[in-house]
Parts: structure tokens; sequence; C-alpha cells
């Protein structure tokens, strides 16, 4: 049962991002229509259908997401606390999905009989519902003081990020497929206006419930909540800087030029992927305690500076033979004995203690090694931007070298470090895992390299990296949150998520510095924001630290 | 430059492995925090009776939460859950322990759908 649960937990965070995207789009595309190209002239037939054709599809897919959300937990909650299913369907979790999906359907019906002529205002109430039933399932619901002003925050919060984010994917659309120039202006105007309007609302709402859920400033770096929270304001301001350029663009060259025009999609595309990304960064959220109801165990300032003091790399490694055995290990040896090993009533902790000073050290050096093959990255793909370096072009190389340290440290107990032979630890899962990411680790470096020397010239092929590192960083960013604040999972954390904001703006740096006209003065500073990226990313690897 | 259809097919490929990414995710917990508990996590006190409160960081179900006892010998005793108390709040009695170990073993699920679990031990003193 802990391991249904577990599973469960993630499966939460899963569809809770799902439900968080298509909710944002779906109800961004409404807002579009009904106030950005609230005018007949600008509700064009080019715009107007495949517009709400993909509403159509980012409501069912909503419908879906809640609908397996509550699937799922009645699954999990009739199995694990023996409620009778007729007592399940009566929660509130269960309401408040089937009031989505009803909104959802309803939403879906209109935008296949959506007609330019008409008011949205059916979709309108039904994405009223839409928000409310995902309220009904946000901390703010469930908060004992203040119910009723956070439930009044989150929704102007989750209203204000459909409207901005949400958004972005119809300018989009218009920008490509409006081809009368005077309306592709006013609704470029327009959405301007309102995204400034909703990046204050978005402000607003987001300091009042920070004040509330966060609640001092010890909390900011002490709890899992906190740094979260952090990590989503420093990419917000990434996406106000993407939205400056935007603004400016419009302002001096006009949407009509068509370097402008290019540009602005071209910063759009980088603003829906970091909006996405900070949506994703709210879904882990949501399962997180807020750090104000998490007064103990937080990580204090000395600790993060005794922890993060620079120190030298560790460079040897601990015998494999001093460190812990795992549980696959164990599991394989009592089993092998015929014992059975005590289960866990709480999902992800383990009845045994499998934390040694080796096993720290196996892990700090791993880290600094992985850190110097990231540094040499970082510096080939800084010298590379220059002519007189040609020859640093090779820099995604460097991967293989991640991919051969992968293949022999990544599974201590296994060959050629450990007892089990090389066909026979392939029936382990964790490293069939390891082993596959070492074969696309060396295909990723290859495909890479053969981009950067001009043997593959798709352009295509060249988004692949910029797409890799910022889908890493989305990884990495969901990946590291400590369950409670046990105070070495948060001081991880505290070293992990830099790496995340890392991999995100290398990225969205690199996409952009492809995909924007050659004309665009940005691409030049852009070209080494990357790299600087992976620079630091090395940096903060090699201080890495475990005690 | 990249044809449209393949452009937005990159876009949507982009978006899948987002989500997708999100299997990779550790596990991560619901957020119904224990914040008082009685008796306390490895507390001694007196038997055979023991009231049983735990307070939660945010309102509980309680209809569709679960509370139960481990007992010295490993087997498990269901504990019957007071639905009148306050939201935040479980309320339950123990009655009849024997001197040993205990663990009461509690899961709930929040409003927003998240169910949690742990774990409470506490020893019941000889008289």
């Amino acid at each position: 049962m802990a391991q249904l649960l577990g599973i469960f937990s993630f499966l939460v965070v899963l569809l809770r991002a799902a439900i968080l995207c298509f909710q944002s789009i779906t109800i961004g595309g409404i807002l579009f229509f009904a106030i950005v190209a609230r005018k007949q002239e600008l509700r064009r037939e080019e715009l107007w259908k495949p517009g709400w054709k993909f509403i159509r599809w980012t409501a069912c897919a909503l419908a879906l997401a809640q609908l397996l959300f509550v699937v799922a937990n009645t699954i999990v909650l009739t199995n694990s606390a023996e409620v009778p299913l007729q007592e399940a369907l009566g929660a509130n979790y269960v309401f408040a999905g089937v009031l989505a999906i009803l909104a959802s359907i309803t939403i879906a019906i209109y935008s296949s009989t959506a007609k330019p002529q008409r008011s949205p205002w059916i979709a309108l109430i039904a994405a009223g519902f839409a928000i409310a039933a995902s309220v009904m399932t946000s901390h703010s619901a469930s908060r004992m003081e203040n119910r009723a002003v956070m439930i009044a925050l989150t929704t102007l919060h989750y209203l204000a990020t459909a409207s901005w984010i949400g958004g972005l994917p119809f300018l989009l659309l218009a920008m490509r497929r409006v081809t009368d120039t005077d309306a592709k202006a006013a609704i470029t105007r327009n959405f301007s206006r309102q995204s400034q309007i909703s990046v204050a609302v978005l402000l607003g709402a987001g300091i009042g419930m920070s004040y509330v859920y966060v609640g001092s400033w010890d909390a900011v770096y002490g709890t899992s909540y906190g740094v979260m929270v952090s990590t989503k304001v420093i990419l917000f301001c990434c996406l106000l800087l993407l939205g400056a350029a935007n603004y400016f663009i419009v302002r001096d060259m006009g949407v009509a030029n068509p370097v402008a025009g290019k540009s602005l999609m071209r910063f759009a595309e980088a603003e829906i992927g970091i909006g996405l990304t900070v949506i994703l960064a709210a879904a882990a959220l949501t399962s997180q305690p807020p750090a104000a109801d998490m007064t103990e165990d937080r990580v204090t300032l000395p600790e993060i500076a005794a922890r993060f003091k620079p120190r030298m790399p560790r460079l040897s490694s601990p015998d494999v033979k001093e460190l812990s055995e795992s549980s696959n290990e164990l599991y394989r040896q009592a089993a092998a004995a015929g014992r059975k090993l005590p289960a866990s009533y709480v999902p992800g902790q383990t009845p045994w203690n499998t934390d040694k000073p080796a096993d720290r050290a196996w892990s700090e050096y791993n880290h600094s090694w992985a850190g110097l093959i990231v540094l040499a990255l970082g510096i080939l793909a800084m010298l590379s931007r220059s002519s007189k370096f040609a020859w640093a072009k090779i820099w995604p190389l460097t991967f293989l070298g991640l991919a051969v340290f992968l293949f022999l440290r990544a599974d201590p107990e296994n060959w050629p470090l450990g007892p089990n032979g090389f066909w026979e630890s392939f029936a382990v899962s964790d490293v069939l895992q390891h082993r596959a990411a070492v074969l696309l680790l060396v295909l990723f470096a290859t495909f890479q390299w053969m981009v950067e020397t001009g043997r593959l010239k798709s352009h295509a092929a060249a988004l692949v990296f910029p797409g890799v590192c910022a889908l890493g960083g989305v990884v990495l960013l969901t990946h590291t949150h400590a369950v409670t604040n046990i105070k070495e999972e948060m001081l991880a954390e505290l070293s992990h998520t830099p790496l995340a904001i890392c991999g995100i703006i290398a990225g969205w740096s690199r996409w952009l510095e492809l995909r924007l006209p050659v004309e665009n003065k940005s691409r030049k500073y852009l070209a080494w924001v990357w790299p600087v990226c992976f620079i630091l990313v090395g940096l903060i690897l090699l201080d890495y630290h475990e005690s | 430059m990249i044809p449209r259809r393949r452009n937005l097919r990159l876009w949507a490929g982009l978006v899948v492995s987002l989500s997708v990414a999100l299997l990779a995710g550790r596990l991560v917990e619901g957020h119904a925090v224990l914040k008082e508990t009685s008796p306390a996590a490895n507390s001694t006190v007196a038997g055979p009776d023991v009231a049983i409160q735990l307070k939660f960081n945010s309102r509980i179900d309680p209809s569709r939460s679960k509370l139960q006892l481990l007992l010295p010998d490993n087997t498990t005793a269901p504990l019957a859950v007071d639905k009148k108390a306050s939201p935040d709040t479980l309320v339950s009695k123990a009655t009849g322990l024997k001197p040993g170990a205990y663990k009461i073993q509690w899961q709930v699920l929040a409003p927003d759908g998240h169910i949690t679990r742990g774990e409470i031990p506490f020893t019941v003193k000889g008289s």
C-alpha cells in the first residue's frame, strides 16, 4: 500500500501539472477571444477557427486529466482507508473534479459551434466554473485561517496566469495566421495591455499568498516551499524581461516591421516555454505543505553558509566495499535467504538506515567529476563563440565523458565495480535505466557534435539541444523537493534548484539565439548567456558537498 | 526556416516531454502535515486507556480518514474516529492497552484530494 501511495503521490503532481497547464491555455484562449479579439474586425476567420479548435483540444485534455485525478484518488482512497466507494464519491475532490469535467465538456461543445458574431459568454461562465473547481482543490480551500481571502487571491492568481501565459499561444497563432497588418497590430496592442494588467494582478496576488503561505524571510530559504516560491519569482522575472523585450519591439518598430514581427513570435515562444515551467513549478508547490506550517527543522543561514563555503572538490573516491548496500540488493539477499524485510507504512521511507559517510563521499566525488566535465563543456562552448577557437565546436563530445562516468559509477554493486556481472546487472530495473541514459548521452553527444560542426544542417535538429536543456531543468526542478524539512534534503535542494534554473535559462537563451532573426541584436548577447549558465552549473557541482 | 507544420509538431513534442518529465520526479507528499499530537511522538503514557488527538495544518476530511494502532505484537487494531471534532483534528480513544510499544498509524484526506499518512510511536508504561 505504501508503494501504491508513493506512485499515487507523483501521479498527483503529474495530473495537477497537466490540469494547471490545460486549464491556463483553455481559459487563456477564451479570454483572448472575449477581450483581446473582442471587436468583430479582429475575429478573423484565419484566427477564429484554429483558435477555437485548439481550445476544444485543451478543454478535452483538461476533462481527461481531471477524470484521471478523480479515478486515481478514489482507487487509492478505497484501497488504503477502506472507505466504501459510495462514501469516497462524496469527497470534496470528487465534487470539484466533476464540476471541472462538466465545465470542460461545455467549453469543448461550445468551441465547435462558436461564431464570431456571438459573444463567448457560455464559454466564459464555464471557464468560471473550471477555475472554481481548481480553487476548491488548492491550498486555500484547506486553510483554517483567512480562508475567504486566500480563496479570492488564488482565484485571481489562476485568472491572471490564464490571461497572460494561457493567452500567449493564441497571440502566437494570431501573429502567424492573421494577414491583415492593422488587425495584427490591434491584437498585439490589446494583448500587451491585458498582459500588463495580468502581471500586476499576478504579482499582487502572489505577494498576498506568499505573505500567508511563506510567512517569514527565514522560511524563504529554510523550507522546500519557500525555495520553490523563490524559483517561481526568478522565472517570473525572466518572463518579465521577455515581456519587456516584446513591449519595446512593438513600441519602437511596430508589428508591421518583418523583423519586429518575427522577433515578437520568437520571444513569445520562450515566454510560453518558461511560463509552462512556472506552472509546473506551481503544480509541485500544491503538493508541498505551506512553509508557514513547517516551523520545525528549517535550514538556517549559518547552516547554508557552512554547507556552501567553497571547499576543494572531492577528486578521490571511497572504496566500493565501504558503501551501504542498495535497497534492491537488501531485498535480493533477503529473498535468497528466505527472509522477509519489514515494509514501511509511510511512502518513500525505508525501515533501515542507508546513510554512511562513504555514501556521501561517493556522491560528492560523482558531483565533483560531473562538475569538471560540465565546466569544460561551458568553457569550450564559450570559446567556440570566437572564430579563433573553431576547434572548440567539439564541446558536445564532453557528454561522452559524462556517459563513461555514469556507466562506471552509477551502480556500484554492478559490473565493473561490484559483484554482479555485466549481463546479470541488466536484470535490475534501476541499472537498466542508467544504461539507457548512457546510451542516450552517447547518441546526444554525437548528434549535437554533428550539429555544431555543420555535419547536420537541419534547423530543427539544432533546437533539440535547447529543448533538452530546458527539459532537464524542469526535471530537476520537479524532482528535488524535500518531503518534509529534513535538513539534509533541503540543503541538497538548495544546491540543485540553481542548477535547474541555469538549465532552463541556458535552454531558452540558446533557443532564442537560434530562432531570432539575424537582424535582432539580442542574439549577440544571448549567445553568451547559455555557455555562462553551463560554467555556473559546473562550478555549483564542483562545490557540492553533503556534509 | 522550419515549415509551420513541423514547427507546431516541435512545440507539441516539447509540451508532452515536459509533462512526461514529471514522471521522473521523486515522491512528494500531500500537504496535510501534523502540527500537534497527543500522545506526543516517542512519549511514554499511562494506560490502559489513551486519548488520541492529532491536529493538522489544514482542514481534513474525517469521514474519509483513518486511524489504526500498531500493537506490540505487530498486528493492527482500527481506531474509531470522532467525526464531530474540529475540521483540522482527528480524535479517537484507544482502550485496554497493555504495557508496551505502540504506533498510531494515520492516514488523512485533505479537501484538495491529497492523501497523507504517517506514524506516531509511543509507549504505554506498566502500572
